[in-house]
């Protein structure tokens, strides 16, 4: 799921500013907690409280989408509660203030969220780790399905480092797993270690510059 | 309340030594194990931190040395006296508060409308005199019971105590000629889910204590055998799709907005446990003070916090049972995770201070009375309370 944090109130309500009839959208895809009409409600009250510190009376509606970053639904359904708004805030990742934008461009849409990592959770400790670093070349199939790019400090393709904690932890961050060393662990259990041995030549991040497409 | 009196630590439930018969019933009885015999001194000895202040000890001492502050024989017969007159009726409901949070439950339960109501915090602890009483002295013609289904007794024994009760007092009193006036009926509250608004996150699944949640065919399905009926899930659904019956989402907001509407408009509003505080029966409350009751702090909702705040609320208390008193489970320890993370915003707009989150238990009646004493003091005096 992508993981995103909530914007301080204070810049939100600063680029709200200029406007008082509101549309929130929420979103019910990927993030998570999933940001939808409860977040939206949430947010449009603490808006409406800070609003009035400031001697601003916002007038904010609720919504939710089912993924912001679809077009289609987007625009269906959204289209149906815009009229009078005069501008909306996306509850979603940085993917819907812009299919908004795409789909709405008479509107001005903005972020109520921070876009911070794709991720996953680990229940017992009530956090989410990132996971997935999008760098366009999968080798979770050489790695036993532990991915040194986004969980690595140092995102190496033959690990580990010297710098691997007697307790299995990184030299970087002692809270945080080496994640060379759940690799060799995981391919000692699986009997697959002997893989390691082939010296994986340089990635080629060229895959990683920005402005990505990819054609259906 | 009115029975903070002055004593430093005030106990729910107190045992008196001297009019103990040491006959092990109350010590055989009590589900949490906090009633023993010392082996030395040879005297029945009440671990008060143990102790839930469920009653059942008191309903069943049979040489009445257990001294309870709530609910006991005087004030439940005062209590009586009072609202045989004000409901002029002569017919008498006793309900648990677990499954009757509302007076409606009895309508649907019995189909009865017009009727003198007791609410108490489990009826395991109401004793056999009181039945007595309300039939022999003060004209009661009939006694319906609402319990908790025996499996969701938030004291494990209290309902199946109080079955055993009625039965034998219904045999006695059809003895005495009074027919068996006395009819019992359990009930629990579960959550149902709106499968159109459900989005499939897994939320509940992920948090439900009990493992009645789950995810089927792409929406949420709440397994009504394992539900406990805490409300835990419905908090945290993102899409309002769970219900908690008598609960609703928008029956809180209702009370809040009644509460705040009202004449006298109140400083402070309360979310708080119906277990962490069992409120007197003579019904006398603070005026500057909203009390709304929940199943568990677990359904506290950051909006209804904030629609306090927004119909003009100075402070807002959530009172939570202590994690390890929790009746629900992880209810306790969730409610305080989420009004941290929602003060924790407020700090953005200066509004934390407002908010308060503390732990009472009934075994110690003077809690909750001084909790609201310092957030009022706080609220006052806000530069006294520095930043944590």
């Amino acid at each position: 799921m992508i993981i995103t944090t909530q914007k301080p109130l204070d810049e939100i309500l600063d680029f709200l500013s200029p406007y008082t009839n509101i549309l929130i959208a929420g979103c019910d895809g990927c993030t998570q907690p999933p940001r939808g009409l409860r977040e939206a409600q949430t947010l449009a009250q603490l808006i409406e409280l800070a609003g009035k510190l400031r001697g601003k009376n916002f007038n904010i509606k609720t919504t939710t989408v089912p993924k912001q970053c679809d077009s289609y639904i987007t625009l269906t359904t959204l289209e149906p509660q815009v009229k009078d708004v005069e501008a909306i805030l996306s509850l979603a990742c940085g993917l819907g203030p812009q299919t908004i934008t795409q789909v709405l461009p008479d509107l001005p849409a903005f972020p109520a969220q921070n876009t911070v990592f794709m991720g996953t959770e680990t229940r017992e400790e009530d956090v989410i780790e990132e996971r997935c670093a999008a760098c366009g070349d999968c080798i979770l199939a050489l790695t036993g399905g532990i991915c040194p790019i986004s969980r690595c400090a140092k995102s190496l393709l033959n690990g580990p480092c010297g710098g691997t904690r007697a307790d299995g932890k990184c030299e970087v961050d002692p809270e945080k797993d080496c994640a060379w060393y759940l690799i060799i662990k995981r391919l000692e259990k699986m009997g697959t270690l002997s893989a390691l041995e082939e010296i994986q030549p340089p990635k080629n991040y060229g895959q990683l510059v920005t402005g990505r497409v990819s054609k259906y | 309340m009115d029975m903070g009196n002055d004593a430093q630590k005030q106990v729910g439930v107190h045992i008196n030594d001297s009019s103990c018969s040491r006959c092990f019933i109350c010590s055989s009885l009590c589900p949490f194990d906090a009633i023993r015999k010392d082996p030395e001194t040879d005297k029945m000895v009440l671990e008060i931190e143990k102790c839930q202040t469920c009653g059942l000890c008191y309903s069943s001492c049979p040489a009445q040395a257990v001294d309870i502050i709530y609910y006991d024989m005087d004030s439940l017969t005062r209590y009586l006296e009072k609202a045989k007159h004000k409901y002029a009726s002569d017919t008498l409901v006793i309900m648990c508060k677990g499954c009757a949070p509302e007076t409606e439950v009895v309508e649907k339960m019995f189909g009865i409308s017009e009727f003198v109501p007791l609410s108490v915090p489990c009826v395991g602890r109401v004793p056999e005199n009181i039945f007595l009483k309300a039939i022999s002295s003060l004209g009661m013609k009939r006694i319906y019971v609402l319990a908790c289904e025996e499996d969701y007794c938030r004291f494990d024994r209290g309902s199946s105590v109080a079955t055993r009760k009625i039965l034998a007092l219904n045999l006695l009193l059809d003895q005495l000629g009074y027919g068996r006036p006395i009819t019992l009926k359990q009930n629990s509250l579960k959550v149902t889910v709106n499968k159109d608004k459900c989005i499939a996150c897994g939320n509940c699944a992920y948090h439900c204590p009990y493992g009645a949640a789950t995810l089927v065919s792409g929406t949420a399905d709440i397994d009504e055998a394992s539900c406990y009926g805490c409300g835990l899930c419905v908090s945290l659904c993102p899409a309002f799709a769970l219900e908690l019956d008598y609960w609703e989402g928008d029956r809180i907001s209702a009370q809040v907005s009644s509460l705040m509407s009202g004449k006298t408009k109140p400083e402070v509003l309360v979310f708080r446990c119906q277990w962490a505080v069992f409120p007197s029966l003579n019904g006398t409350t603070d005026p500057d003070v909203g009390i709304i009751e929940l199943p568990c702090a677990g359904r506290v909702d950051a909006l209804h916090v904030l629609e306090a705040f927004d119909k003009g609320a100075e402070g807002v208390m959530i009172a939570a049972c202590p994690e390890e008193d929790c009746k629900s489970e992880t209810g306790s320890k969730e409610a305080q995770k989420s009004i941290t993370a929602l003060k924790k915003t407020l700090t953005q707009i200066g509004m934390d201070e407002k908010l308060h989150f503390c732990s009472v238990s009934p075994r110690y009646p003077g809690a909750f009375d001084d909790a609201l004493r310092e957030i009022k003091e706080n609220l006052a005096n806000p530069s006294k309370e520095t930043a944590e």
